[in-house]
């Protein structure tokens, strides 16, 4: 059967735009109507990452974020998700090493109260001591779980490995004894410090129709913020350190061949997309050139996959081949061959449209949930990068196979790589 | 006390059927041009036939490795041309077609889910990377303290029936399938009923793209209803040494498929005790006791006897403290009936998992592919919404005495670790008749 010729990439995806709203102390408060969400979803974001984070406060920024569901002066510990969940809402967090985010799910007539529940919970949390102690407990305990992963484990090295001077190479879980030494008084000073109105954003987004969300917002613990704050210190910038590193694991099964390259920082959009483009070229589904090569014909790896991690300060394309110990050199040549090989003979414009529409096609397909248009418009308000949800699909079009190879390829050379072996011990 | 709102209703899809009468039902949604498809062919990892343990999930993984005239590589080539997704999964009791694409690539993916299903080629080459791939995947999956408790829990409550090992097979078994099985295997998929559901924006003329002229119809009908027979086993403590930081808990028995009416009291209480951060188990263990960061249940819907159980992690040297509040839970349970307020909460979250539930073209259409693959109505998620709220705590209770009252014990961590939750457990009512089946 003969192939049908693709049809032109969809770029005429009828987006709304989000709308800003910048309360009179700078918070800015970004929403976006889904016409067919049966649900709204609130999502504050802050910057208060681990990366941010001084000696002696490592894990402090995902412990506070712990602490923040145990109540607040006006919600005692364990209130906020009864009367969230009572609604018929769900809520959660994630803290990443840039920023950290808390929201809310909930349907649309719920909104104001849930909306009142958030912020004073965010903003001013209780750190009442003896909860303090107890939280400090399911921290340990989360370190320790992923701790008894030895995939997690091996990664974990590896970022230590390629960003040795850097927040990066930290565990964003922290470490056990700084962790043990932290104080109810230290982390409210972390968050005071943090938690401002220059560093935070709020996104509202779903089912949001005649919501007043200017009077919502108007008396809330959000407008209250003090507006004298500064703005954050800048960030170090990272540079990754390549080498090639072993390591031994008791209970590994297979071996883990994990390599990391330095890739523009998150401001530049631009950049990014094309990594995006290169890195689902080279790794996403079965025709792309890491796949087939490793798994489909040669049959080294069961899986290899190359993520890319937008981050503030640089970010990090992340490999990992899943292999036979004894296949790993084999791996590892064949991943440089590869490279070689689009280096010397640009893939053709086919592999480029491919690459395009899977991309896009995983965007597009991420704006369906209230949830993950709230996750995107809220990251990109807090970063200063407030968008069209149009625009990432147009800049997907502003690269060529000759743009990528001239600009981001030679970035993705092994040798620039921080590779680290993981063995079955 | 809970406030929320009534769910609106799913609307009521479009129906037609195949020749051959595979019946399709298909919502329209607004919102961005997609479509999310799925097939749900009855037959899963639970009829793997004795000695071919795996052979369901080969299958699967091989329907997208060519068919019709399309090689491995072509059809590739044009779903991931496109920038779309297909694959078929097996679980326990289906083999899953999903596809998520487009809608202007609607027309050019949907013939291949008969192809799949009706022409696919069981290339020797790829069957030998595929099974190759399993392999390995079974091996890594050891690395995972949870996944071993959960596989010597689960052989312990099934043995060697339907539900006894993991879709992905049994090593030694997988390693011996080839063509013939794979070739009776796919000769039979519908026999045992299948549904296909369409959500989002559908390309016209379904019909003909989902059955062309001159293609032969797909031989198959409407799942039917199963009334599912109640596992036998007996109270036991399974263990697995392994060097790990924590103890890995999980308590847990065989209870009912879910077109029993008792699946439905058994999903409120795993709202009670595992949705949210409100959750009993949640406040309890992690809350109260800083005994565990994940703790919950696992409750999957099943066609036949579904497993119920109690999960969490918990340190090494907090193991015995950990055991006695996980069985003083599960305890609880049996001894005293949920409160008004309690009920109420649950009753409030499983409506808000059934909203979260609906806000992809994806969700719905797995949700409303499964509960007509279990030979249930298109409404049957709005109907349990309303049956919900005739439950009262006294009802739960009967159920929960019913069919909870023998969990067992899988336990995966350091030797001390065993041996204090096994002391634990060894004096405790649930345990005391029980005695240690496994240890390695």
């Amino acid at each position: 059967m003969p192939l049908p010729s693709p049809p032109p990439l969809q770029a005429a995806d009828s987006f709304e735009d989000p709308c800003l709203l910048r309360l009179a102390n700078g918070v800015e408060v970004v929403s976006l109507r889904q016409e067919q969400a049966p649900l709204v979803c609130l999502d504050f974001w802050c910057q208060a990452g681990s990366a941010g984070e001084q000696p002696g406060q490592e894990g402090m920024a995902h412990f506070l974020e712990h602490m923040v569901f145990k109540g607040s002066e006006r919600l005692e510990a364990g209130q906020f998700d009864r009367r969230i969940e009572s609604l018929g809402g769900s809520s959660n967090a994630a803290t990443g090493f840039d920023d950290v985010h808390y929201h809310v799910l909930v349907p649309a007539e719920a909104v104001a109260e849930a909306l009142e529940l958030l912020l004073d919970l965010v903003l001013k949390p209780r750190l009442d001591p003896g909860d303090f102690r107890m939280e400090r407990k399911v921290v340990l305990e989360e370190l320790a779980q992923s701790e008894d992963q030895p995939e997690e484990v091996a990664f974990q090295r590896l970022l230590a490995l390629a960003c040795p001077q850097h927040p990066y190479g930290r565990p964003i879980l922290g470490d056990r004894r700084a962790l043990k030494a932290q104080t109810p008084g230290g982390m409210a000073s972390f968050h005071s410090n943090a938690y401002r109105p220059r560093r935070c954003s709020l996104a509202i987004a779903g089912a949001i129709d005649q919501l007043p969300i200017e009077t919502l917002l108007a008396s809330s613990a959000l407008a209250g913020l003090d507006s004298k704050a500064t703005a954050p210190p800048p960030g170090v910038a990272l540079e990754l350190l390549p080498g090639v590193h072993e390591l031994e694991l008791p209970r590994l099964e297979a071996a883990r061949l994990l390599m990391a390259w330095q890739l523009p920082a998150a401001a530049d959009q631009e950049a990014l997309a094309g990594a995006d483009l290169l890195t689902s070229l080279l790794a996403e589904g079965r025709r792309s050139r890491l796949v087939q090569r490793l798994r489909e014909d040669l049959r080294l790896v069961e899986s290899i996959d190359l993520d890319l991690n937008v981050l503030e300060s640089g970010s990090l394309a992340l490999l990992e081949a899943v292999c036979a110990p004894e296949q790993v050199a084999a791996v590892e040549e064949q991943i440089a061959a590869v490279w070689q090989e689009i280096c010397c003979t640009p893939p053709p414009e086919s592999e480029l449209e491919r690459a395009r529409r899977l991309v896009a096609n995983g965007y597009r397909f991420g704006l369906e949930s209230a949830s993950s248009v709230a996750g995107l418009i809220g990251h990109q308000c807090l970063w200063g990068r407030l968008q069209p949800l149009s625009h990432p699909l147009e800049l997907l079009q502003s690269w060529s196979v000759e743009r990528l190879g001239a600009e981001l390829l030679p970035l993705l050379a092994p040798e620039r790589a921080c590779r680290l072996l993981a063995l079955p011990a | 006390m809970s406030r929320s709102t009534p769910l609106p209703p799913l609307p009521q899809p479009e129906r037609f059927e195949l020749p051959g009468g595979c019946p399709v039902s298909v919502l329209r949604r607004a919102g961005p041009a997609i479509l999310s498809a799925r097939l749900w062919i009855r037959s899963g990892s639970a009829a793997d036939p004795p000695g071919q343990r795996g052979r369901a999930q080969l299958l699967a993984g091989l329907l997208s490795r060519g068919c019709g005239d399309l090689s491995s590589d072509q059809l590739a080539d044009l779903v991931e041309g496109l920038g779309d997704e297909l694959r078929c999964e097996a679980s326990e009791d289906a083999l899953v077609i999903s596809l998520k694409c487009a809608s202007d690539d609607a027309a050019a993916l949907l013939p291949l889910l008969g192809l799949m299903v009706q022409s696919p080629w069981l290339d020797p080459d790829q069957i030998s990377l595929e099974r190759q791939l399993n392999l390995q995947t079974l091996g890594r999956l050891r690395e995972d303290p949870f996944q071993q408790a959960h596989d010597q829990l689960r052989s312990h409550l099934y043995g060697q029936g339907p539900y006894g090992h993991d879709p992905l097979g049994v090593e030694a078994e997988l390693a011996g399938l080839d063509r013939p099985q794979l070739v009776d295997a796919a000769g039979a998929l519908g026999g045992h009923g299948a549904a296909l559901v369409l959500v989002g924006r559908p390309p016209q003329d379904l019909i003909e793209l989902l059955q062309p002229a001159g293609r032969p119809a797909w031989n198959c009908r409407s799942p039917s209803l199963l009334s599912g027979q109640e596992a036998e086993n007996e109270p036991a403590l399974v263990l697995e040494e392994q060097d790990t930081e924590q103890l890995v808990l999980m308590l847990g028995t065989t209870t009912v498929p879910l077109a029993d009416p008792r699946s439905l009291a058994l999903r409120l209480l795993q709202c009670h005790l595992g949705v949210g951060m409100s959750s009993r188990l949640f406040v309890a263990l992690r809350e109260d006791h800083g005994l565990a960061y994940d703790v919950g249940v696992h409750a999957p819907a099943r066609c036949g006897a579904a497993p119920f159980v109690f999960h969490l992690s918990s340190s090494a040297e907090r193991a015995a403290e950990a055991t006695m509040e996980l069985l003083s839970e599960w305890q609880r349970l049996l001894d005293q009936p949920l409160s008004e307020e309690e009920l109420a909460l649950a009753l409030a979250k499983f409506r808000g998992a059934s909203a979260a539930g609906r806000q992809t073209c994806g969700q719905i259409a797995d949700r409303q592919a499964m509960v007509l693959g279990h030979g249930l109505d298109w409404s049957y998620a709005d109907e349990a919404l309303e049956r919900a709220g005739g439950f009262d705590p006294d009802m739960l209770h009967v159920v929960a005495r019913q069919l909870l009252s023998r969990p067992s014990l899988s336990l995966c961590g350091p030797p001390q670790a065993l041996r204090a939750a096994g002391k634990v457990w060894g004096s405790h009512p649930l345990g005391c008749p029980s005695g240690v089946q496994a240890l390695s």
